[in-house]
């Protein structure tokens, strides 16, 4: 009896050892197949990764290179600006085109961020400030191509009207008047002798279609106007110009 | 006696349920690694590919090149015709 306990519970060490043994190999090798798996989708991460760094090698230089460049233009065009218009007006005159930008001042120049700023925008159209920075040979400049600088902060809408070729906005004490005009006007628009004088009778035209066949040697053709030319007379109102063969008067 | 069969019992409800559920989650762990490596892969390609147009730099560069040295050359007009600001 005590020996079959004894094989009952050995057979069942033994199964219990084998379900052990036979899960360890299922999971494990289930397992190995998965990581197998993920190698292989690994290589491939690491193919493309690669590739990725290939081809992004040159784009830090190439990219450097591309903003030294803009920076340098950058530098010229804000450095050309502040030589020609001046730090405030350039300001102004960037805050006008992009409200705002002034703040962020100029890149070459560190003080411009605290300079004020005049509101150039506000007291001209964009194609004003176009003419005004244009220079005095600006027409917009004409009326004062010695004057004082183009825009006061202070006072720039009378700056403003300063820039036309106009005597309105100087206020003078008396404005030219407006000319007469008619037949009673000190000053005729087209001094002439005849003007006023009676009507002359107005020449009379005929134009003669027969041909003349006896007539001078001309081209040969009959039609009217074919061979000859009209000819005026004299110059006398009654005078009757006639259609001529080969340019004889008739 | 009784004492091997506690062992058995030990190894068949206790040590037994343990190991299949601890290999399970090993498992588990490495199958729901393999879709997001797949995606990775995926990705990877797509970035490789899209990184194509780099070569195109060299171009923009050249081109940025010769854009501001017509700027420059613009400038410098300008800087002639104008008058400084007084």
């Amino acid at each position: 009896m005590a020996v079959y306990a004894l094989a009952a519970a050995g057979a069942v060490t033994i199964v219990a050892v084998a379900l052990i043994v036979l899960a360890l190999v299922f999971y494990l090798v289930s397992t190995i197949v998965a990581l197998r798996k993920i190698t292989a989708g690994l290589d491939e991460v690491i193919a493309g990764v690669g590739e990725i760094v290939e081809k992004s090698a040159p784009v830090n230089g190439v990219v450097t290179t591309i903003n030294e460049q803009l920076d340098a233009g950058v530098e010229l065009l804000e450095g050309l600006l502040v030589k020609k218009a001046g730090m405030a007006d350039a300001l102004g005159l960037v805050d006008g085109l992009y409200p705002g930008a002034a703040a962020a001042g100029f890149r070459a120049f560190p003080d411009s961020t605290t300079t004020e700023v005049p509101r150039i925008g506000e007291v001209y159209t964009l194609g004003t400030l176009t003419l005004a920075r244009l220079g005095r040979e600006a027409p917009i400049a004409a009326a004062s191509p010695e004057g004082p600088v183009l825009r006061n902060p202070a006072y720039a809408s009378a700056a403003a009207r300063g820039l036309y070729p106009e005597v309105r906005q100087t206020h003078p004490a008396s404005l030219p008047k407006s000319p007469v005009i008619g037949t009673g006007a000190p000053v005729q628009y087209e001094q002439r002798e005849d003007i006023g004088a009676p009507r002359k009778r107005l020449p009379g035209r005929t134009v003669l279609a027969e041909p003349h066949p006896e007539g001078a040697g001309g081209s040969g053709s009959g039609a009217p106007g074919s061979g000859g030319e009209p000819e005026q007379g004299n110059g006398s109102p009654d005078e009757t110009i006639r259609w001529t063969r080969g340019g004889e008067r008739e | 006696m009784i004492l091997w069969w506690i062992g058995d019992m030990v190894l068949l409800v206790v040590i037994l349920p343990v190991v299949v559920y601890l290999l399970k989650g090993v498992l588990d762990a490495a199958k729901s690694i393999v879709p997001s490596v797949d995606e990775i892969a995926k990705t990877a390609r797509a970035g490789s590919k899209d990184l194509d147009a780099a070569a195109l730099l060299l171009t923009t560069q050249d081109e940025v090149k010769q854009t501001v040295a017509v700027v420059a050359d613009y400038g410098g007009s300008l800087d002639v015709i104008l008058d400084d600001a007084r």
